[in-house]
């Protein structure tokens, strides 16, 4: 017997629950309805691998309600890798059209369009949760050494760590999020819609409504556990100098200035120095640890 | 493949001389939930008794590249062998996407050197989805030849021998074979050993009906290297016409006497008590795993095998 039809077969079943082309190769077709066991955990496995993964999405809408929406993103984002960690990369974007289709049914549940938020936030924390770990954290020695090699260390490149996570929520969304977390109650429901996507550059992160009407929250990974804040303009701008490959210090706090000429460009580099968010390449300095 | 036969307490050299993790004696799953108790335990003294305890864990669940549960992971090496034990790999079937997973194996594997890998002779990727849990194969020669090349895949690609384990069945599919035979098979031409996985013996024969003891006495005990134990569930609908694989419950006492059976056949071999769900605290779980210890130490004065599965993969 070739295994490909089969397979094939079994597949086909997994993904839809029709067991007719499996009537070939099981034994007893009293059993049949025995293969429900392996669709069960197909779906039991990437369900739990969700509520885990979106944990305060699931908090939100309740445990049965968020099973019924996850066992549909199953249907239609069945996972790739052969591991479930990190599963769900598609959920917070799945949530807004599952939202949105909802909306024209009258029979169907209605969703707070904060959940689409609510779940960038708990996948921005888990990405962050399992980041590199940093090898070339810019640390208060480091300035010191570069300050008496004669080095300014304000022309140094710098980047944020690979824990480092930006993104654009609705005002009041981290507070609400934070509040599930924390177990501290549920903040009132945000009926704006989501705010789509993350940052991609400076000019999309300084636009207005970025500024004004978008709260821009950061995570971080320090000691193991990641931490979370909502950022100023100042701070925002700051922050999108020293993305991606990084950028020259100096830069970044004229970045931040020029929004705030009053901004404390020390305070804020100094809780980036404790927090351990920033990295610098210092072999081109022949420094040895 | 060559046999030393030692008596266990003649051993000097644990780790070089016996099968790979013969050192070792009833270790447990490594849950996140006990974590922190596990790094209060005393630690104890290495002895070449096979009364080591160890932990085992998922590979995949590491497939990270940073942060607080390798940490974690690096702690308990620090004190104790650890066994990776793949359920995503698909052996089976789908080979094409194996290449980017076995290189996140091979990362942890150097990094961690664990004395016991294995995975599942099972299926569980096709047309690009994963399905995320353990789908059987059936017996036939055209499977067999798919995992025997997948077996080999892995092998090559980590540069160590794995074991496979026996799957659980909840009904029969058309087969050339019964499972000793493949299983047996595919070990001997892709020259990986075998995990027997008493639980999944035990519902198989109660799911299947076959005879357990029959199914054991097939295995050639050199090909053995490691065994698992855990609890299991009647299915909702079914009752105790379908028992289900849950990992969730207690070790039932025939599994518990399938165990006695299967050491008085192979001799001592580290045994894994698993428990993925219900977890209870570790106490209870070392309990368990002192009651498979004592199985190990009723054998322990007979004799331990060696069968080069430290050597390299070929």
């Amino acid at each position: 017997m070739a295994l490909n039809p089969y397979i094939d077969a079994f597949a086909d079943y997994l993904r839809t629950g029709d067991a007719s082309g499996m009537n070939d190769f099981c034994v007893n077709v009293e059993h049949m309805k025995r293969l429900s066991v392996y669709r069960n955990g197909f779906y039991k496995g990437c369900v739990d691998a969700l509520a885990a993964n979106f944990p305060m999405c699931e908090k939100f809408v309740g445990s049965e309600t968020f099973k019924r929406i996850a066992c549909v993103y199953v249907d239609h984002f069945p996972p790739e890798q052969g591991t479930l960690v990190g599963y769900g990369q598609n959920f917070p974007g799945f949530l807004g059209d599952f939202i949105a289709a909802s909306e024209t049914q009258p029979e169907t549940v209605k969703l707070s369009p904060a959940l689409v938020d609510l779940a960038r936030l708990d996948y921005a924390w888990l990405m962050s949760l399992m980041s590199a770990d940093a090898t070339q954290t810019l640390t208060a020695e480091k300035i010191s050494w570069l300050v008496e090699g004669g080095h300014d260390f304000t022309q140094a490149v710098v980047k944020l760590n690979a824990s480092v996570a930006l993104l654009r929520v609705n005002p009041g969304t981290l507070n609400q999020w934070i509040g599930l977390k924390t177990k501290s109650g549920v903040a009132e429901s945000i009926e704006n819609s989501a705010v789509e996507g993350e940052f991609n550059s400076i000019s999309e992160l300084m636009r207005e409504d970025s500024v004004l009407a978008v709260d821009t929250v950061m995570f971080w990974r320090v000691q193991g556990a990641v931490q979370a804040r909502s950022l100023s303009a100042p701070e925002i701008a700051l922050m999108a100098t020293l993305q991606g490959e990084g950028g020259v210090l100096e830069r970044a706090f004229d970045a931040a200035l020029a929004i705030d000429p009053g901004f404390e460009v020390s305070d804020v580099f100094s809780a980036c120095l404790q927090n351990e968010i920033l990295e610098i390449d210092m072999a081109k300095y022949n420094y040895k640890h | 493949m060559e046999w030393v036969l030692l008596k266990v307490h003649e051993c000097s050299s644990p780790r070089r001389s016996l099968i790979a993790g013969a050192h070792l004696g009833a270790g447990l799953g490594l849950k996140a939930e006990h974590l922190d108790d596990i790094l209060a335990l005393p630690v104890g003294e290495e002895t070449c008794t096979g009364n080591s305890l160890w932990f085992e864990v998922h590979t995949e669940n590491y497939f990270v590249a940073g942060g607080p549960r390798l940490n974690y992971l690096r702690s308990i090496r620090e004190n104790y062998d650890l066994s990776f034990h793949g359920v995503g790999g698909s052996l089976g079937y789908d080979h094409q996407s194996m290449p980017e997973h076995i290189q996140q194996v091979k990362a942890l594997i150097n990094e961690f050197q664990p004395a016991l890998i294995s995975e599942h002779a099972v299926w569980s990727r096709s047309g690009g989805a994963y399905f995320a849990d353990l789908m059987p194969l059936p017996r036939t020669q055209d499977a067999l030849q798919s995992l025997v090349e997948g077996i080999d895949r892995y092998q090559s690609g980590i540069g160590r021998r794995i074991l496979i384990e026996n799957p659980s069945n909840y009904l029969d599919f058309t087969s050339e074979m019964d499972e000793p035979q493949f299983l047996v098979e595919a070990a001997q031409r892709s020259g990986c050993g075998l995990l027997i996985d008493i639980n999944n013996l035990y519902i198989s024969s109660k799911n299947t009906g076959i005879d357990a003891a029959q199914y054991l006495s097939q295995i050639p005990a050199e090909l053995v290297g490691e065994i698992h134990m855990a609890g299991h569930d009647p299915d909702p609908e079914l009752g105790q016409a379908l028992l289900i694989d849950s990992h969730a419950a207690d070790i039932d006492g025939p599994v518990w006497a399938l165990l006695e059976h299967a050491l008085s056949l192979f001799g001592h071999r580290p045994v894994l008590i698993e428990r993925d769900a219900n977890i209870p605290p570790l106490a209870e779980l070392m309990s368990e795993r002192q009651t498979a210890q004592g199985y190990l130490d009723q054998c322990s004065g007979h004799t331990a095998v060696a069968n080069g599965f430290q050597k390299e993969a070929r």
